[in-house]
């Protein structure tokens, strides 16, 4: 709890420091006593910083990933095969496949995976976006880069089901060795998978 | 006595809630120690050797270490990751909706082995492609472990003979009331004789039995929908994977048209 002798713009920005993930009470006064101790254009360059990704930061009509431009740009980019479609759980997703420079299709970004036990159906995500896109025609093909866990799995037969009608050939990641694994503590499930899709040497 | 430091357990994994960059909190359901949660650390890095051990709808057999506020797993190793029954969508869809429901209907380290056992049975059962029949089954006799199992010899309330009739069912009751104790039964649902043979049968056959009954397509869904008030009725609400199920099975019959 703040401090009985701090003054009210300061006990005011512990309170909304402490709402952060991982960032408990003692944490919240650090970082607040810190921003007072700053310069203060860094106080207002944080500020600034957190005004403009609520204000310009807006989720792509098209692949729903973040963006500041509507369409994004990589849904804008004409370079872009635009008849096969990754989709991914999170926009973070679409980031980690754009560093492997391997992929030059298009994103669906869900915002999650189903979670029956949670409570998270099918409404919660961006599903129906997805059959709108596949019904516009131009699709190929569907990459599925659902997490490789019961949630991602289920999630991408569910998708697989209703793309499948509309004549889209739907994929998925292909499961295997991580980089930097032992082979000693692989779980059945990655290694079978991974004998199966094993390649000439 | 000096408590061990760690203690082993064979179990499925329930689910799994995340915490901080790397952890995941996993809840286990164990025959020898009824339900727990402990967590693994650094789980989340491809490099974590429980990782994948510690999946929800695995079965593991897991190393875990006292801890302060929460127990630790050190070691996870999978007995049997159910590979088939991840592949088909009703069969996870069925099978998450059982696990749901030994989390619900659980306490924490309250050892029932027989309840893991029917569990363990349920989903092998689910994986060679058994479908709702073995939720069915499941369900029931969940009920009649923990002691909910509804009462169908006879008139739960004056013990009186029942007619080979539709019959009330009543949750609040305990079973079935014959017509002259409607007024003291509560809410309930008047149930066909053929579901109440079901229910009767439910009792005594083992889960491939149970399976075996060939049921038109009314008479399941009357039973599925006799348990689930049961089931709501002791839980106080529907497990939310009863949606999931349902949102699959409606995406079979749009298969059909």
């Amino acid at each position: 709890m703040p401090d009985a002798g701090a003054p009210e713009p300061i006990t005011r920005l512990i309170q909304e420091f402490s709402k952060l993930p991982g960032i408990g009470p003692k944490s919240a006064q650090r970082l607040s006593y810190h921003v007072l101790g700053a310069p203060e254009e860094d106080a207002r360059a944080l500020a600034k910083a957190l005004q403009d990704v609520k204000e310009t930061v807006v989720l792509c009509s098209i692949c729903f990933n973040i963006t500041v431009n509507n369409p994004c740009l990589l849904c804008g980019d004409e370079e872009r095969d635009r008849s096969l479609v990754c989709v991914v759980e999170q926009p973070l997703d679409v980031l980690v496949v754009e560093r492997t420079g391997g992929f030059r299709g298009l994103y669906h970004v869900l915002h999650g995976a189903l979670n029956p036990i949670e409570g998270v159906g099918p409404e919660k995500l961006r599903i129906q976006e997805l059959l709108g896109r596949a019904e516009a025609g131009g699709l190929k093909e569907v990459i599925m880069a659902t997490n490789p866990s019961l949630e991602g799995e289920a999630t991408s037969m569910y998708l697989q089901r209703l793309l499948q009608p509309l004549g889209v050939r739907v994929t998925r990641l292909a499961r295997g060795l991580p980089s930097g694994a032992d082979i000693e503590y692989l779980d059945d499930l990655t290694l079978s998978r991974a004998l199966e899709g094993r390649q000439e040497l | 006595m000096v408590r061990p430091r760690v203690y082993r357990a064979e179990g499925i994994i329930l689910r799994r809630r995340n915490l901080g960059e790397a952890d995941s909190i996993f809840t286990v359901f164990s025959g020898t120690e009824g339900k727990f949660e402990a967590i693994a650390k650094g789980v989340r890095k491809a490099r974590s050797r429980m990782r994948g051990h510690l999946e929800p709808l695995t079965r593991s057999r897991v190393l875990v270490a006292h801890g302060r506020s929460l127990d630790v797993f050190t070691q996870a190793e999978t007995v049997d990751s159910y590979r088939r029954l991840r592949e088909d969508l009703e069969a996870s869809a069925e099978a998450i909706y059982c696990l749901e429901l030994v989390d619900r209907f659980t306490e924490e380290r309250e050892p029932l082995h027989e309840l893991y056992a029917l569990l363990v049975t349920a989903l092998s059962l689910l994986e060679e492609g058994g479908g709702a029949a073995v939720t069915r089954h499941f369900e029931l006799r969940l009920l009649a472990l923990l002691g909910y199992e509804p009462y169908t010899e006879g008139c739960v309330i004056c013990e009186g003979h029942l007619e080979e009739e539709a019959t009330l069912l009543s949750p609040g009751a305990g079973g079935l009331v014959c017509r002259q104790c409607h007024t003291e039964a509560g809410r309930g649902r008047m149930i066909s004789v053929d579901v109440i043979k079901l229910l009767r049968f439910a009792k005594r056959a083992t889960a491939p039995e149970f399976m075996a009954v060939r049921t038109s397509l009314e008479v399941a869904q009357e039973m599925r929908v006799a348990i689930a008030e049961l089931l709501r009725y002791y839980l106080d609400r529907d497990p939310n994977a009863r949606r999931f199920v349902e949102g699959v099975r409606s995406l079979d019959q749009r298969g059909l048209d």
